[in-house]
């Protein structure tokens, strides 16, 4: 049977959203210091350096999902890419990953020194939380709820905590649960937090959040080890960050081997698409997002 | 590092909350691909489905049948693949609705319960209609029905939920799983209130005879062509009857079980239901069976023609009206049946089948030594009713001419001593002269010899042999037949007047063990002629 000609909501509602996004980002920088150009410098090529932006856009989405006030969840998708960035910096650095490239461009300590990148990913968490508490048309109850969320996406139990494992995690002895627990807190978390946090800002009840946290748990394993079969098999120009860099350390990909992983990232993804059932139609842009997961090249 | 097994890597991520999803994550799968191709199953299981509802119907409504496995697994497997194009062409029917539906999940539900419906109808409405008795161990067959309708709905679900995502990506609402649960528990509920409780048609009243002294005997000769010049060796015969006094009426084309039913019953064949050779054995099966609903098309129609089913003979099961000596039996008056075309046991009734008497037959003539001799053995005189079916001459009506007249001879030997004991007032002797496979424009006769009655000759139906038989014999006529007395043929007061409603419907006793399979019996028939 030939594929339909299907319209894939998601990619329609990517291109309807991110010129806005990209628009919002930009506007949303802190102010430049005259006293650190560098640093207002780094903040930005952190931010607007060209991404995927799937967290903000899922954040909108499940704004959208939840019909909330399209200001409100453009700030908490605003908050996510920021907090994401500053985690990326943050791993790229050389007591972390020490990657060279990120996004098709040399990493943010290579280019500005290792220090003005550790204080851009500071001043781009406390922006975050600084725009994610001030969101605009919710209560104060829901961005109180929202920051909550970030903080738990970031913290000391999101992706510090997935972060801090993985540097001390040995990569012969990891274990299945070892791997989940990090990844879940490097990448799943923010996904969580992104998901939850646009809805959220809708006003979104507990049984919704619930498919949504099932939806991007799911999403955020998926992605990861869609991630790690990246870099095993891909190449630094096509994905625009180093690859070939985990062959030393334990990840889904090496732990499953390649057509299992390929299998569970399938399985995953159905998951994730089920989970959204409940919510029905409106849900269809979130679920065309296993589609693009699926389909990733980069 | 271990690799972790993709079972192992899925048990494990389980654990961890991962990989449960709100409805069946399955349904999902292939629509990732763009393609709706849970179709498929849904197709293959609704056939399955299909074909256990009917197989169930058919075990409910023959008896025996459910106790052989290889029946139930050759007919399961012929209405599997004979469903199957239905099936499709319904879910293709499906997947366009699914293509245009902007509520897939109230829709897609809704053709699940669809699916469930349709099983259990072609289950009860199968079971319904092939049988007014169902035994309550045919209820079992509920739990494969239910399980099979249940397994469709669901496929069918989401195969429409997997098309619909597939096309639009509008995903469904929450799931149904509990419809369809409870759409089985009431198919499983209305089965057991439609057939357990259907009022099952009472046994009628024997009706009470006034015995009369002498017995009668009735000799039912097959292919006694009396009105075709060329026949040889019934001259003899010929000779005979034009003693005795005669109801005719113009035969017609059918074949031996419905012809003589007519005239064991005083029913059309419309009433009686023994139509031809009405069953059907799918290929690998050993019994015959009538088809249930739904299945007709299939096969008496397109298996036959493709060599995968062939006719299989009727049986006692088939007839739904009292033949002459089950009346006679039920109403105390013993009686014997030997060689009758659907014939089974019955209380009081001392019967050799149809198949019992071909079983040990070479031919024509063997077939009616046998039947004299099983007839000769069992009338030891005290039955009400006695009677013999010959049908040597009908099978040897293609057969060469020293064959035939040998056959002829001794049916005509058996009917000149019948004649003379009849003539001298031992018996009153009724004999039936139906040609099965009758030229044009011939008759079918009932001569009687009852007494010295002067000859004569009267139209008569060939439903008024049976009433008239068993007038003769003491019981009351039902006023219900379509046959009546013909009180022309007898002497005068010698029918019992008193009438009754109806004899009732047949309803069988339970089937005993076959001495002989219907593949058997088919064998025996073909070679004999039949069935050609």
């Amino acid at each position: 049977m030939a594929r339909p000609a299907a319209n894939l909501p998601f990619d329609d509602f990517a291109a309807s959203s991110l010129p806005s996004l990209e628009k919002e980002l930009s506007r949303s920088l802190p102010p430049a210091s005259g006293r650190a150009p560098d640093l207002s410098r780094a903040i930005g090529e952190a931010v607007l350096s060209p991404g995927k932006r799937l967290r903000p856009l899922v954040a909108l989405a499940a704004g959208e999902l939840v019909r909330a006030p399209r200001a409100a969840s453009g700030t908490v998708a605003v908050a996510v890419e920021y907090l994401h960035a500053a985690s990326l910096v943050l791993d790229d650095l050389p007591s972390m990953d020490n990657a060279r490239r990120r996004r098709g461009r040399p990493t943010l300590h290579l280019v500005h020194g290792v220090a003005t990148a550790e204080l851009a990913a500071v001043a781009l968490i406390a922006r975050a939380f600084e725009l994610a508490a001030a969101a605009p048309e919710t209560t104060a109850r829901t961005r109180s709820r929202v920051v909550e969320e970030l903080s738990r996406a970031i913290g000391a139990e999101g992706c510090c905590a997935g972060q801090a494992a993985d540097l001390a995690a040995d990569p012969s002895g990891l274990a299945l649960e070892d791997l989940e627990a990090i990844h879940s807190r490097k990448t799943g978390a923010l996904f969580v937090a992104a998901v939850r946090g646009g809805a959220l800002a809708g006003g979104a009840g507990e049984e919704t959040l619930e498919s949504l946290t099932l939806f991007a748990r799911n999403l955020g394993l998926a992605f990861q080890i869609t991630d790690d079969l990246l870099d095993l098999t891909g190449s630094p120009q096509r994905m625009g960050k180093d690859t070939h860099r985990d062959a030393h350390r334990a990840n889904f990909a090496t732990l499953f081997g390649e057509a299992s992983s390929r299998k569970l990232v399938e399985e995953l993804l159905e998951a994730s698409v089920a989970a959204l059932s409940p919510l029905g139609r409106k849900a269809a842009v979130l679920a065309d997002l296993a589609r693009v997961v699926r389909d990733r090249q980069t | 590092m271990t690799e972790v097994s993709l079972e192992e890597a899925r048990r494990r991520l389980r654990e961890l909350g991962y990989l449960n999803g709100g409805v069946e994550r399955f349904v999902f799968r292939r629509a990732f691909a763009g393609r709706g191709g849970l179709f498929v199953p849904a197709v293959l299981l609704s056939a399955f489905a299909a074909a256990i509802a009917s197989v169930a119907a058919v075990a409910a409504g023959e008896p025996g049948f459910g106790e052989s496995p290889t029946a139930v697994g050759a007919l399961l497997l012929h209405l599997f693949f004979a469903d199957l194009p239905a099936t499709a062409l319904l879910a293709a029917v499906l997947a366009l609705a699914a293509d245009q539906s902007r509520s897939p999940a109230g829709a897609a539900t809704f053709a699940g319960l669809t699916a469930a419906g349709a099983v259990f109808f072609l289950w009860i409405g199968g079971a319904y209609s092939l049988s007014r008795d169902i035994p309550a161990r045919a209820f079992l067959w509920g739990i494969p029905v239910a399980l099979a309708a249940m397994l469709a709905a669901r496929s069918v679900r989401s195969g429409f939920l997997a098309r619909a995502y597939a096309r639009s990506r509008v995903l469904p609402g929450e799931p149904r799983r509990r419809v369809f649960l409870a759409a089985v528990i009431t198919g499983v509920v209305a089965a057991v209130l439609l057939l357990g409780l259907r009022p099952r048609p009472a046994p009628a009243r024997a009706p009470l005879p006034s015995p009369r002294s002498m017995p009668v005997v009735v000799a039912a000769v097959d292919g006694l062509s009396l009105d075709s010049s060329s026949a040889g060796g019934i001259s003899g015969i010929r000779g005979l009857l034009v003693t005795g006094v005669t109801g005719w009426w113009p035969a017609r084309q059918g074949v031996p079980p419905e012809i003589w039913s007519d005239l064991a019953t005083g029913e059309p064949a419309s009433h009686h239901g023994v139509r031809a050779l009405a069953r059907v054995r799918a290929a690998g099966s050993p019994l015959g069976v009538r088809p249930p609903l739904g299945t007709a098309w299939y096969l008496r129609r397109l298996a036959p023609a493709l060599k995968l089913a062939s006719s299989a003979p009727v049986s006692a099961a088939d007839r739904r009206r009292l033949a002459f000596w089950e009346v006679a039996a039920s109403a105390g008056i013993p009686a014997v049946s030997v060689g009758w075309w659907a014939s089974g046991p019955w209380p009081g009734c001392d019967v050799v089948r149809n198949e019992d008497v071909l079983a040990g037959a070479s031919g024509g003539l063997t077939a009616d030594a046998r039947a004299l001799g099983e007839f000769e053995k069992r009338r030891r005189g005290g039955q009400g009713i006695a009677t013999v079916y010959l049908p040597g001459l009908d099978i040897l009506r293609d057969s060469n001419n020293e064959e035939r007249i040998q056959a002829a001879e001794q049916v005509h030997r058996f009917l000149e001593n019948e004649v003379s004991r009849a003539v001298a007032r031992e018996e009153v002797l009724v004999i039936l002269a139906a040609d099965s496979h009758p030229a044009p424009s011939a008759l079918g006769r009932m001569v009687v010899f009852d007494g010295r009655q002067p000859v004569r000759t009267i139209q008569v139906r060939a439903e008024d042999a049976a009433p008239s038989i068993l007038s003769r014999a003491g019981v009351p006529a039902a006023t219900d037949l379509t046959g009546r007395p013909a009180a022309a043929l007898f002497p005068a007061d010698s029918l019992e007047r008193t009438t009754t409603a109806t004899y009732g419907p047949r309803l069988a006793p339970p089937a005993p063990r076959l001495s002989i399979t219907d593949r058997e019996y088919l064998e025996k028939l073909k070679s004999l002629g039949y069935l050609q």
